[in-house]
């Protein structure tokens, strides 16, 4: 069976569909050991786990699949997402808000005070604008969302924090990026020189 | 919260020059890394939705991993 000639969803959606199923199943399950090698957390039930999750994923959406790519790179994309996606939720599944809600309330002195490098009126404006922007335009989840992107926590970590969904984070930082930016750029501030003000 | 250095400075500025008035969200990445991968293989351009791709993945670790994953896979198929 070519997976590259095959006839995926019509052979996944026909009556009798255990060969391609089961020929999915291998081509995910080897799939997955490429996209995880080296990990150490990870051993071959965790793997036949994630293939079979993700084999479920995949039939329940064949109707989805647009042809915009080869199938199995589809059906490989979706494989990748379960295995990560479970991976994140078990490692942060006992993390806590409140340190960065605790950080996010401090975050407008933390950048009024920053060290700034070759210190100039520019680089002054840019923070003294930005500190009051954070202060003022955005919320404490806001605030929080960034401390600890900045902390460099993974998102699916905050998304924990936040007891939400990844998209619905996603929006919140979103929306406090788009505050700061617009606060900069209504004080004459470009965003060639956001961009590269504090760039090495 | 400690003052913030120079290195956190340039992340929270950088990530606020990165930031356009619509954006893909998670979920909606993840619906185009397919297309997108290949087509970054290829070496083809990318238009449209798979542009904002790119953009999304100036912001978004997670979304960079999973799709740098996949991109492995393809290319131990070749």
């Amino acid at each position: 069976m070519s997976s590259l000639e095959f006839d995926w969803p019509r052979a996944l959606s026909a009556a009798d569909n255990s060969a391609a199923v089961f020929e999915l199943h291998r081509i995910l399950l080897n799939g997955l050991r490429i996209a995880l090698a080296g990990r150490g957390d990870i051993c071959e039930a965790h793997l036949e786990d994630f293939a079979q999750d993700a084999l479920m994923k995949v039939l329940s959406r064949v109707g989805d699949f647009q042809g915009r790519s080869k199938f199995t790179t589809w059906a490989h994309s979706i494989a990748v997402n379960v295995a990560f996606t479970e991976l994140r939720r078990k490692r942060y599944r006992d993390i806590s808000l409140d340190q960065f809600m605790e950080e996010g309330r401090h975050f407008a002195e933390a950048i009024a005070d920053a060290s700034i490098p070759e210190k100039d009126e520019a680089r002054d404006h840019l923070v003294r604008t930005l500190q009051r922007a954070v202060a003022e335009k955005l919320s404490d989840k806001q605030r929080a969302i960034i401390t600890a992107a900045l902390a460099g926590q993974p998102f699916d970590q905050t998304v924990q924090f936040l007891g939400t969904n990844r998209n619905a984070a996603y929006k919140l930082l979103h929306d406090a990026r788009r505050v700061l930016k617009s606060a900069l750029i209504a004080e004459g501030i470009s965003e060639e020189t956001i961009r590269t003000a504090f760039a090495s | 919260m400690t003052p913030l250095n120079k290195a956190q400075l340039a992340g929270l500025t950088g990530m606020i020059a990165a930031t356009r008035d619509e954006e893909l969200n998670c979920t909606e990445c993840a619906s185009l890394a397919a297309e997108f991968i290949e087509r970054q293989i290829a070496g083809l351009p990318m238009d449209g939705a798979l542009a904002k791709v790119e953009q999304h993945l100036q912001i978004c670790p997670e979304c960079t991993e999973e799709l740098q994953a996949l991109k492995r896979i393809l290319e131990s198929e070749k």
